[in-house]
């Protein structure tokens, strides 16, 4: 795949930063209407016939060159994350599709109540929209992106018919569910971006290898750069590869002008533009932001509020994982897209805490992932390693915990005082404690999963109370509102104190609600192309 | 990119023999003269080669004798260097993992067919409308916001 061009530098209407779940989703949209995109992106294109699950070396690649934590990758286009203080580490993918190339593609939406947890519940703030309003963004985004999945969850509002059927369960998910089923919980399968039939472009039906979570070399698993980026230069965008930007300029009336970057030969570039939208995700914009200062705004851009990089929610991540004393080829169908229960997902305050969490069902991977622990700790070397080995090969499965996380000032994004990326740009700094709530909702959660991993017959049970590379959902760190005083952008995503400056990932969430988000990061970032379609048409030259 | 030594992969062999013991007719990972596999793959990864050099450079400083060893005291000696190296300890545990389970022998001994996931992938039976009897009749239960 080309970018048109990428490196003229000729005023453009829209500049996107990141070319990743939410860039794309706004790149094709805006260059539909007509709108002058340019994209520049850190990160390179993709060729899914490379990817490492082709290789006999994939285990290996899986841990080092394929890894998702970018401080393990070290890949050029990486920066460094500094999560030391945080007992969750960051984990991400920057190129063409950004972290949608290793993503698991477990698709559900929020729930309404997500929108209103000030008001139902009393805790955090509600959201300045609502599920209905968001709604037809959500349709939008699951034909472009290709939803696996039926309709009918009794958890969940009535959807539009997703484009094909499940993925799927599998012997080893019909177990997992029978358990679920036998205390009479809550389950469906998941609503998932994995094609189970050919849908999209050259796109093809999963054939169930059980690692898209290193890319998905048969192109079933959606991602940006397969997607809407195609869409997108169709339309005439254009992304420039191998471009780091470290500052968003602004003229003398604090307007966008453009951003300063770094191309891929190492030069200094300015790119100039109508407005800007920030699409790096919940870590990366944030970071921009704060390092796009002057006299005018010496704690970054957009930030009078104070609140950039305040609020970094992840989704608090426990797992538990048992062993069943059936062989079911575990290995065999995609890592996290099986089912879901949201049994107690809504708020029950007999539990002692507010908001809830979904259960993930997870299938496991091959011998020397098992022997690695995979989900749990490695099995021990030496004596009994090969009875443990052949015990949990092919029979062990998990229930992944994604609780709500609730917005906190002291969880933070800011600029890392020494480290820096290959370009000697600032690199983030993560500062994070799990609140009380959390952690009492992912304890309530472990006792639930273990029951239900019992009731499907598993033994052999292994908690981890908290995965620390679990940093997978970015969201928070420049929150959406109507009082500019509380909140960064407005409802459409727009900044209180920039009008031609824009945010469209998971920076903007409110709250986390639990469940993967990304959908709703895409559907936001339709929302706000839809927006500046209908009312910003003087950003057009 | 460093490049290792042949004492080291001695060292490396007994480690892994005791890693990896033998079972049925399989040798242990020592015998089976997995190092020099061990050795390309480490090497694919700048920072996982810089890991894995310091782990094998660490343990041979800490017990320099260690193939003058019995098993036991050979057990014992990894055993404290995975309670005080623990980061370097699962580098190497990792590399040795593997490359073990990517021997044909091994695969061979486990069943497993030792094909990479892709091209061929796997074939999966088709969805079964029927599991969901139980949910269809479930009445839905998400929280309004309307009321
Ligand atoms: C392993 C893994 C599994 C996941 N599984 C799921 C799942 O099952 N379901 C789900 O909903 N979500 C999942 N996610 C999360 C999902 O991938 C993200 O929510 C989503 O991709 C975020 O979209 P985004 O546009 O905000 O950022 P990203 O997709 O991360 O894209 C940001 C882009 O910005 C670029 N960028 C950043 N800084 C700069 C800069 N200074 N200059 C130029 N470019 C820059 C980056 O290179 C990157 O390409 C997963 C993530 C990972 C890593």
């Amino acid at each position: 795949m080309t970018s048109n061009n990428g490196s003229t530098n000729e005023t453009v209407d829209i500049l996107v930063i990141g070319a990743g779940a939410s860039g794309g989703a706004a790149s094709a949209w805006l260059s539909e209407a007509g709108f002058k995109v340019k994209c520049l992106e850190q990160g390179y294109w993709q060729d899914p016939s490379k990817y490492a699950s082709a290789s006999a070396d994939y285990e290996f690649e899986m841990m080092t060159n394929w890894a998702p934590d970018p401080n393990v990758r070290q890949r050029d286009e990486d920066y460094p994350v500094n999560d030391s203080a945080s007992p969750v580490t960051p984990v991400m993918f920057n190129g063409v599709g950004g972290s949608t190339i290793l993503w698991t593609a477990h698709t559900p939406r929020f729930h309404p109540s997500d929108f209103r947890v000030k008001s139902l519940d009393g805790v955090a703030d509600d959201w300045p929209i609502s599920y209905e309003e968001l709604e037809e963004f959500y349709d939008l985004n699951d034909e472009v992106m290709g939803c696996s999945g039926i309709n009918g969850d009794p958890a969940n509002p009535p959807r539009s018919p997703r484009q094909m059927p499940p993925l799927p369960l599998g012997k080893d998910g019909k177990k997992l569910i029978s358990g679920f089923e036998k205390l009479g919980w809550h389950w469906w399968p998941s609503d998932s971006y994995v094609n189970s039939q050919r849908y999209g472009e050259g796109r093809d039906a999963c054939n169930f290898c059980g690692h898209n979570h290193m890319g998905c070399y048969q192109r079933a698993k959606s991602s940006t750069d397969l997607t809407y980026w195609p869409r997108a230069l169709r339309n005439g965008a254009v992304i420039e590869t191998g471009a780091r930007v470290h500052r968003i300029t602004t003229d003398d009336s604090g307007r966008a002008t453009g951003a300063d970057y770094i191309d891929s030969k190492g030069n200094e570039q300015h790119q100039s533009a109508r407005a800007v939208i920030m699409a790096a995700n919940g870590i990366g914009t944030p970071r921009l932001l704060l390092n796009s200062t002057n006299d005018a705004h010496p704690d970054g851009l957009a930030n009078s509020s104070g609140l950039v990089g305040k609020n970094l929610m992840f989704h608090p991540f426990a797992m538990i994982a048992g062993t069943f004393p059936q062989k079911m080829k575990t290995w065999q169908g995609p890592l996290g897209n099986i089912a879901m229960s949201q049994e107690f997902y809504e708020t029950d305050k007999n539990r002692g805490f507010v908001r809830g969490y979904t259960f993930q069902f997870q299938r496991s991977l091959g011998p020397a992932w098992i022997a690695k622990g995979g989900f749990r700790k490695p099995i021990p070397w030496g004596e009994g390693h090969h009875e443990l080995l052949e015990k949990r090969l092919g029979s062990t499965m998990g229930m992944a915990v994604i609780g709500e996380d609730l917005p906190e000032l002291h969880n933070t994004v800011d600029l890392d005082p020494e480290l820096t990326d290959s370009d000697g740009i600032p690199a983030p700094r993560i500062t994070y404690t799990l609140s009380k709530n959390s952690r009492d909702q992912l304890d309530h959660a472990i006792e639930n999963a273990k029951k239900a991993l019992e009731a499907a017959g598993a033994s052999d049970i292994y908690v981890d109370p908290m995965m620390r590379q679990s940093g997978w959902h970015l969201m928070g760190t420049a929150r959406m509102g109507n009082d500019p005083a509380g909140s960064v952008v407005d409802k459409w995503g727009q900044s209180h104190d920039v009008d031609n400056l824009f945010i469209v990932d998971g920076s903007v969430f409110v709250t986390g609600a639990a469940v993967n988000p990304t959908p709703t990061i895409q559907a936001l970032a339709l929302r706000t192309a839809d927006y500046i379609v209908a009312n910003r048409q003087d950003l057009k030259g | 990119m460093t490049t290792y030594t042949h004492i080291d992969q001695t060292l490396l062999n007994s480690i892994l023999d005791r890693l990896l013991p033998a079972i049925d007719e399989l040798a242990s990972a020592g015998q089976m003269n997995l190092s020099d596999e061990i050795v390309r793959l480490a090497a694919q990864q700048a920072r996982f080669n810089a890991l894995f050099t310091a782990a094998m450079n660490s343990f041979s400083e800490r017990h320099p004798s260690f193939d003058s060893l019995d098993s036991e005291q050979q057990d014992d000696a990894i055993r404290s260097f995975e309670a005080n190296n623990a980061e370097l300890f699962d580098v190497l545990l990792s590399i040795s993992y593997i490359v073990y389970y990517k021997d044909s022998r091994v695969h061979e001994r486990i069943g497993w067919s030792g094909k990479s996931p892709q091209p061929d992938g796997n074939e999966m039976e088709p969805w079964d409308e029927s599991v969901l009897e139980n949910m269809r009749k479930r009445e839905p239960f998400w929280r309004r916001t309307d009321v």
